[in-house]
């Protein structure tokens, strides 16, 4: 699969990824190790356990310029530290309201859980976000 | 249980035999606890087995993300060696002093040195079929055998020499060629031929190609035309320009003299210039080439291609000296050169001494020919031309005669037709061009006609001709056959010789008898020092290829020569040819990796085009015919040599030249893992696998369902890549059956797993599962099939399948099978998309082999024999066997035997912990937290994986921009070990704070990295990386500019948290030697002797007022001896008294010394943790305080008593340990024996709580039971009726040898229980047969009940006090089902036995001393480090609010009432270092935000998000 270069003039949203340092990490990797291929503006952030997300990580992300931000941790029930992905998932929800309340949007923001094989998982995670990103355009903080 | 220590001064080293979970939990163990590891895998990387699953059961964790740490930790630790592609290949010694002899297989490819990269494989031109995605896919000769493997290097799978390498005088590496052919590489395909000889060209057209007689594929069908193939490379290649090579650098001072310019001279002089010295060429004649270029017709060998290849030679730099005959051997020696070759060929023609030969017209091939090529040719137009001789020289001329225009050509020779020396494709060719053969003469003379001319030959007819041994011919003429054929021009071909008038006999060269030079064979060496010899000019003629290889022996020797070497080579130990057998070559077929299709024809000019011109006859393949043919090697060699790997790899890692390696390795213990092998499916014929391409095994299936597998987790069907809709699963295949009296196991567990994961892939999906029993009896294991049956809607038929049909258009498949019905049974045909082998567990040729090198006792399966009081103890004393080489079991019990293993090698070796252990020493680290940040950055191009797709120096460049960093540079391959070593010196030097590396995934490399910053003296925590391989140039191959901006972005970041990084804080901690035992049943007792016989202290606390626990209620254990052990043919049962056991055992804890026993005990509550806890028990005598540093649950399970069935209202009602009591009893003499025994039993299976979680040990202990009661009585009348029989494993032998001995087993559904009732008659059980719907009634004298296991009473209470979980049944709940089943989350407590989950006594003896030795890997050192990425409290913040007390997974906060919180209120959180294991969850949670955690820091990761996205953001803290 090719990803939309940059030349065609469209709009490459900027992607924040936040993930734990088990399953997600590895499964970032796995992408990696098979090749496949996803957009080059996703940058990752690694946190000990997505039991870690804070909102105002999330938030710092969106006001550095962010356009969308995506958490991703294991699968749940296979948290390695029992349920943080769950703690993590709880935040993110509370962070998407709060996202749709200040006119930002909820939808730019998106948990995912993945085990350590999926990289193809990963990487469509990351191309569905975008494709959704592009759809919603630049983040309204971008240039404020 | 092991406890007799033999040796005082044991070797403190163990070998563990075999790299999958088992060997690697009992190498982490043992390694932990103070012992020396050998780890001998026979693969090329550790992870066995598991590594292949996609998920587990029952919590279908990803296999992967749990197993990989492990194999990192073990690949990591220093003192585990990893001894991979090794075999252990004998044994020497005792228990305690073992001398193992290993042997270790060649992988071609530096350990040391091979960073992973995968450039190697990239490039690799040979596929085979991959062995880890068992079969589905193709992959590289150079391979790793996993993307996660460990050790992380690539292994080059070679089997031996191909067959046509082997029959090739100059060893061409034809395999290899055809392989990169086949890829359409030729520039790469022409260098590897150019590796062995220097005229491809040349041996593509005139070679007699004895590769292709050896072709194996010769055997299949028709062997490669390889000739062709050659031709066509070389053809290919040289359309295109010419490219010079580059000169050879002059190495030696030394000149050598090579005489005579033919294929033989110049491959020695172009090995010779290679080499470094100066080479001089002479050549008498005009142009260079020899005989290939005057001696082989144009119309066979281009003028052009021999030109060409000549030329490359001169431009390596080699002197050719045309037109200079050399007259006098001396004369070279006084012109100053070192050595001298002479390489004359044989280009004197031989004439017959018969009468005519005077007569003009008479020619000899060898100046006929060379006239020809120099352009003089003879005028032979119209006239009619004899050629003498019948080989392919012969041919030659009589095929240039025709092309000079000839009136006719004849040949004439000695042999007949069939035995003409002469190929017969050159025989045919000659044929097909007019030629006339007179074969079978011998000629008289050559008759004169009336002009002085020659009129004719006169010939006699050739009646028996031979040649001798010694090269003499006996022929027989028939006196009477006188005849002429007519002729005008007579042309002798019957050989030629070299001519040697330079070397008259004072020169000191000898000559033989047969007029060629005598030299050594081996060496080439003349009789007259620094003279050498080879080609034609030794042997007479011979071909192109052995003239070449002739020329290399010849420059190796001289090389030696100058060298001052011994001339003659040592010899070199050489791989093995490959000799594919027919049936080989047909299960290749049957597999589909070979097609039966006959060789690509090489196009021809027609005759009609080719007799009147010199156009080569032969026209060479396009394109895709090459491709073709080259697609048809079947690769015999697997890895070819073709050197492809070597020009490419950067890290000088691949060595072709590597041996086997032998070395014997002392050891004071041997654990034996070497796992098992999936049955071969194909010996089940009537299931087609291997026929029908869309039924696989589960192993397959699993690697179909692998996210990282071959089709990406889509499970698609082979034959079409479509996706399954319908799924059948065949249970038991290659278990229970005729041949295999055994249960695997886990293929009932694997089988559901893997079908709920196939519905969750394609939620549509319809699942059958076909199976006898499921034996679902582990920990959670019934709630899964439960959940697969009722969220998942997977369908379970209680059947054996007899035979599966493929239909031949769908491949779909027609699963056949016996239904039983209320009108009978009856034949259903069912259709399937796929179908799934749920395969058994066999030992494999191997492991058979290893017993048998060990001399361990195995039985006639392979399997390990082992006493099930001494479970893990082998027949020989020190060496322990653990996994499914003691009989199938599944990941838990293996890893749980793995760890009991280690416990048990401590008991032969615990004098000698520590002894062969290394520690790293670290020089003293400087204290950087005063100093400003100096960052040093280093870039990783990893050969071509980061530098191949993005700008690794502009990476640099840029990171030298950033604020803080006073150093950046890149590294060609940055974990490579001098570049490790580079960044210590650089750390040093420059004196950097804070080390940042932007290479691959910190998940196998940052503790390589943290490890060469601390050789500097730096703490690891200064140290970051930015994964910009995974993360940029292997995802976005195409996008150099966004791949290189990213990984300015990534690095940007990394560097930003490098400034804020702190010191890891490490304290150590003294550790409290002492053992807490909890419970004294058998697990307690076990736990407690194996602790204390290695000389731990150990507090052992029993509630009750005895020990012995449940054990006391087992009165005998059995086992099943098969037939075949005692060659008698049949089996028989082996009875083992428990209660003498358990006596024993009382005995031994009671009078160990350090043991302290407290009875009528209890544990009341502790604090610290791992290495160091209080303890406080109440005893007898008031409450005791004691200090351990580990403690062991082990207090066990009692049988449940409800009042199912009537239970306690009648006296004939009883459970199974009253009925065992009962047998026990009758066996008392005062009782009588056999006495009170009842006639007829009714069991009931599965009461009570056992509908809800399996209970484990019930249905073997009826069984036993019943078997006990017919041993006694064997006339009693025993029905079992049961939901499933789980007989799993080697139980499954007392199963069948109750049903030999008559017992009924009646199955029931848990929604039609049995109905019993005490009637005035007696008992009486109804229940109803589903499957036949008849309703069967029994009044038996007794009801004997299995009820489970359940925990004991107050379990609640002691988990709360222990702080440790329990699961819903009120077992206690270890870490993790798979991989720590004896750990608890909390560090330092372990448990073991029936607390954990209903199991035999073996396996509460194996998991008992599998918690001594958990607990010994903390109390086998004297201190323990604590802290590092820990969650910090600042109590000034806290409101003691209780948040991270009740979110913490661990349980590690406490409200310390001695701090004070905010406002100096009292109590603040305290989270102990020890036991925090650096999840943040506590500090994301904390609303007073008075928590942080160690390297995650808020500001830390406010930066890096800053820094990610504000290229401005980044700057120097504080």
């Amino acid at each position: 699969m090719t990803e939309q270069d940059e030349t065609n003039g469209g709009f490459e949203p900027e992607i924040t990824v936040f993930s734990c340092i088990y399953c997600a990490y590895m499964a970032v990797d796995t992408a990696g190790v098979l090749r496949i291929r996803y957009p080059a503006n996703t940058k990752l952030v690694k946190l000990p356990c997505t039991g870690k997300t804070d909102m105002r990580y999330l938030m710092e992300a969106f006001e550095q310029g962010a356009d969308g931000v995506c958490v991703v941790g294991c699968p749940i029930g296979n948290c390695h530290h029992v349920h943080g992905n769950e703690r993590g998932q709880a935040r993110v929800k509370y962070t998407k309201q709060l996202l749709d309340e200040i006119g930002l949007g909820g939808e730019r923001l998106e948990m995912y859980f993945v085990s350590g094989g999926m990289g193809e998982t990963f990487a469509n995670a990351v191309r569905g976000m975008t494709e959704r990103l592009r759809a919603l355009g630049p983040s309204p903080l971008k240039d404020g | 249980m092991e406890h007799n220590v033999e040796r005082n001064d044991p070797v403190g080293a163990v070998m563990v035999v075999g790299g999958g979970i088992a060997g690697i939990q009992a190498s982490l163990d043992l390694a932990e606890s103070g012992y020396k590891v050998y780890l001998v895998e026979n693969k090329s990387a550790i992870g066995g087995h598991m590594a292949q699953l996609d998920k587990t059961f029952p919590t279908n964790d990803c296999a992967m993300c749990i197993v990989s740490p492990k194999l990192v930790d073990c690949g990591r630790h220093r003192n585990i060696e990893l001894l991979t592609d090794s075999d252990v290949v004998g044994i020497q010694g005792d228990a305690g002093d073992f001398t193992v002899q290993v042997q270790t297989r060649p992988r071609y490819i530096d350990l040391d040195r091979c960073t992973g990269c995968g450039d190697c494989a990239d490039v690799c031109p040979v596929i085979i079929p991959s062995h880890f995605d068992e079969g589905l896919v193709v992959q590289r000769a150079a391979h790793k055998l996993y993307p996660q493997a460990v050790p992380n290097a690539y292994a080059i799978e070679k089997r031996g020499i191909a067959p046509c390498r082997d029959a090739c005088p100059a060893g061409q590496r034809a395999q290899g060629y055809i392989a990169l052919i086949r890829e359409g590489r030729y520039e790469d395909a022409l260098r590897v031929i150019k590796e062995d000889n220097p005229f491809p060209g040349i041996c593509g057209r005139i070679c007699n190609h004895r590769c292709e007689d050896a072709c194996n594929r010769g055997k299949l069908d028709d062997p490669i035309n390889i000739h062709a193939l050659k031709r066509f490379v070389t053809d290919k290649v040289y359309a295109q320009p010419r490219v010079p090579p580059e000169p050879a650098e002059r190495v030696h001072d030394q000149r050598v003299a090579v005489i005579g310019s033919g294929p033989c001279g110049l491959t020695a002089a172009q090995d010779l210039c290679r080499m470094g010295y100066g080479v001089t060429v002479f050549e008498a004649l005009p142009v260079a080439g020899g005989m290939l270029r005057v001696g082989v017709p144009e119309y066979r060998l281009p003028s052009e291609i021999v030109d060409r290849e000549v030329q490359d030679i001169v431009d390596l730099g080699v002197e050719l000296r045309l037109n200079t005959r050399v007259d006098d051997l001396d004369d070279v020696f006084r012109e100053g050169f070192d050595a001298v070759l002479i390489a004359v060929g044989a280009h004197e023609g031989r004439m017959l001494p018969i009468e005519g030969i005077d007569l003009p017209g008479v020619m000899v091939n060898t100046s006929f020919l060379r006239d020809v090529r120099l352009g003089a040719s003879p005028d032979i137009a119209d006239k009619r031309v004899m050629v003498l001789g019948g080989g392919n020289v012969a041919v030659d001329v009589a095929r240039t005669a025709v092309r000079l225009g000839a009136g006719e050509v004849s040949m004439a020779c000695l042999e007949s037709r069939e035995t003409m020396p002469a190929h017969d494709w050159e025989i045919e060719a000659a044929e097909a061009e007019g030629i006339q053969i007179y074969p079978s003469r011998s000629f008289k003379r050559i008759v004169e006609n009336e002009e002085n001319g020659i009129g004719g030959l006169e010939c006699l007819n050739v009646t028996f001709m031979e040649f001798g041994a010694d090269g003499r011919l006996t022929l027989e003429t028939d006196p009477h056959s006188e005849h002429i054929i007519m002729c005008d021009v007579v042309i002798f071909s019957i050989g030629q010789r070299a001519g040697l008038g330079f070397i008259p006999e004072s020169t000191g060269i000898g000559v033989t008898r047969q007029a060629t030079i005598a030299v050594n064979p081996n060496t080439m060496a003349a009789t007259r020092p620094g003279v050498f010899a080879a080609g034609d000019a030794t042997t007479g003629t011979a071909f192109v290829i052995e003239a070449v290889a002739s020329g290399h022996q010849a420059a190796e020797s001289i090389h030696r020569y100058l060298r001052g070497e011994e001339l003659e080579q040592p010899p070199k130990p050489e791989l093995p040819v490959v000799d594919l057998a027919r049936a080989e070559i047909g299960e290749r077929i049957q597999r589909g990796e070979v097609e039966v299709t006959p060789r690509v024809a090489m196009p021809e000019l027609p005759v009609e085009d080719r007799v009147a011109n010199f156009a080569e006859v032969e026209t060479g393949y396009t394109d895709e015919l090459a491709q073709a043919e080259a697609a048809r090697c079947l690769a015999c060699g697997i890895c070819s040599e073709c050197l492809s790997c070597w020009y490419t790899c950067q890290a000088d890692a691949i060595n072709h030249d590597m041996l086997e390696r032998a070395q014997a390795i002392q050891v004071g213990a041997v654990v034996l893992a070497p796992g098992y092998e999936a049955y071969h499916a194909e010996q089940s014929s009537e299931y087609g696998w291997g026929r029908y391409p869309n039924v696989v095994t589960a192993l397959q299936f699993e690697r179909l369902l692998s996210a990282s597998g071959p089709t990406h987790g889509h499970v698609q069907r082979p034959s079409d890549g479509e996706t399954s809709k319908r799924i059948a699963f065949l249970q038991c295949v290659g278990s229970r059956d005729q041949t295999h009296d055994y249960c695997s196991s886990f293929c009932c567990m694997y089988a559901t797993k893997e079908a709920i994961m196939a519905i969750e892939h394609e939620s549509d999906t319809q699942v059958t599962i076909f199976m006898m029993d499921m034996r679902a009896f582990g920990k959670g294991y019934l709630e899964y099939y439960h959940r697969a049956q009722e969220r998942y809607g997977i369908r379970y038929v209680r059947c054996r399948v007899s035979k599966i049909r493929q239909d031949p258009q769908t491949h779909n498949l027609l699963v056949r099978y016996v239904q039983d019905g209320a009108e009978g049974p009856s034949i259903v045909e069912e259709e399937f998309d796929l179908v799934v082998l749920s395969v058994g567990v066999e030992m494999s040729d191997g492991v058979r082999e290893l017993g048998r090198r060990l001399s361990v006792d195995l039985d006639e399966h392979g399997f390990c024999r082992t006493h099930p009081l001494r479970p893990l103890q082998t027949s020989r004393p020190g060496i322990f066997a653990v996994g499914p080489f003691r009989g199938p079991k599944d990941i838990p019990e293996t890893v749980v035997e793995a760890s009991g293993a280690a416990a048990a090698v401590g008991a032969v070796l615990a004098p000698a912990r520590w002894t062969r252990t290394e520690d790293v020493v670290y020089p003293p680290e400087r204290d950087v937290s005063e100093e400003e940040p100096r960052v040093g950055v280093f870039v990783c191009h990893c050969g071509s994986n980061i530098g191949g797709y993005l700008d690794v120096p502009s990476v640099a460049e840029h990171a030298r921009t950033l604020p803080g960093v006073v150093h950046a540079e890149d590294n060609l391959y940055t974990c490579s070990q001098d570049a490790i070593q580079h960044i210590t010196e650089q750390t040093r030097e420059l004196g950097l704070n804070r080390v940042v590396v932007a290479s691959c995934t910190p998940l196998t490399h940052e503790p390589l990295f943290q490890d060469s910053i601390r050789q500097a003296g730096l703490n690891p925590g200064m140290f970051q990386m930015a994964n910009i391989r995974n993360q940029c140039s292997w995802v976005h191959p195409d996008q150099w500019d966004a791949a290189t901006e990213k990984s300015k972005d990534l690095v940007r970041m990394a560097v930003a948290k490098a400034l804020r990084l702190e010191s890891l804080r490490k304290t150590e901690v003294p550790v409290e030697k002492a053992v807490l035992v909890v419970g004294g049943g058998v697990a307690g007792m076990t736990a407690a002797l194996t602790l204390a016989d290695q000389g731990f202290p150990v507090h052992l606390v029993e509630r009750k007022d005895r020990l012995g626990g449940n054990l006391r209620n087992i009165m005998h254990i059995v086992d099943w001896e098969s037939g075949k052990a005692q060659g008698n043919g049949k089996g028989k049962l082996v009875w083992h008294d428990s209660q003498a056991f358990l006596q024993q055992l009382v005995e031994r804890v009671d009078s160990h010394s350090h043991i302290t026993l407290r009875l009528q005990s209890e544990f009341l509550e502790s604090t610290g943790f791992a290495g160091a806890f209080t303890s406080r028990l109440r005893t007898a005598n008031g409450v005791d305080e004691i200090r351990h540093g580990a403690t062991i649950v082990a207090t066990g399970g009692v049988e449940y008593r409800g009042q199912e069935y009537g239970y306690g209202s009648d006296p004939r009602i009883v459970t199974q340990q009253e009925f065992e009591a009962r047998l026990a009893q009758a066996d008392d003499p005062s009782s009588g024996s056999g006495q009170g025994l009842p006639d007829s039993v009714v069991m009931i299976l599965c009461v009570g709580p056992a509908e809800r979680y399996c209970s484990r040990i019930c249905c073997t202990t009826a069984i036993k039971n019943v078997l006990a009661l017919k041993q006694r009585n064997p006339q009693a009348q025993v029905t079992v009726i049961y939901h499933d029989i789980r007989t799993y494993g080697f139980m499954e032998r007392l199963y069948q040898e109750a049903r030999r001995q008559g017992v009924m087993f009646v199955h029931y559904e848990f929604d039609q229980k049995p109905d019993v009732r005490v009637t005035d008659s007696g008992l009486q059980i109804a229940v109803r047969e589903p499957v036949l719907g008849k309703d069967m009634v029994y009044h038996p004298d007794m009801l004997v009940l299995s009820m489970p296991v359940v925990p004991p009473e107050e379990v609640d209470e002691l988990a709360t006090r222990l702080k440790v979980p329990l699961d819903l049944d009120g077992f206690f709940l270890e870490a993790h089902v798979k991989l720590r089943p004896v750990d608890f989350s909390s560090d330092g407590v372990f448990l073991a036995g029936m607390a954990h989950y209903p199991k035999f006594l073996h396996e509460a003896i194996v998991q008992a001393q599998a918690a001594a030795a958990r607990a010994m890997t903390i109390v086998s050192r004297d201190v323990l480090e604590v802290g590092g990425v820990v969650a910090e409290v600042d109590v000034e913040k806290c409101v003691a609010c209780l948040t991270c007390v009740r979110i913490c997974p661990y349980r590690v906060p406490q409200i310390q009432a001695e701090f004070s919180g905010v406002g100096d209120i009292v109590g603040a959180a305290y989270i102990e270092p020890a036991q925090c294991h650096g999840c943040g969850i506590c500090v994301s949670e904390c609303p007073a935000k008075a928590i942080q955690l160690v390297r995650y820091r808020g500001e830390q990761i406010e930066a890096q998000i800053a820094a990610l996205l504000e290229p401005e953001m980044v700057e120097v803290c504080e």
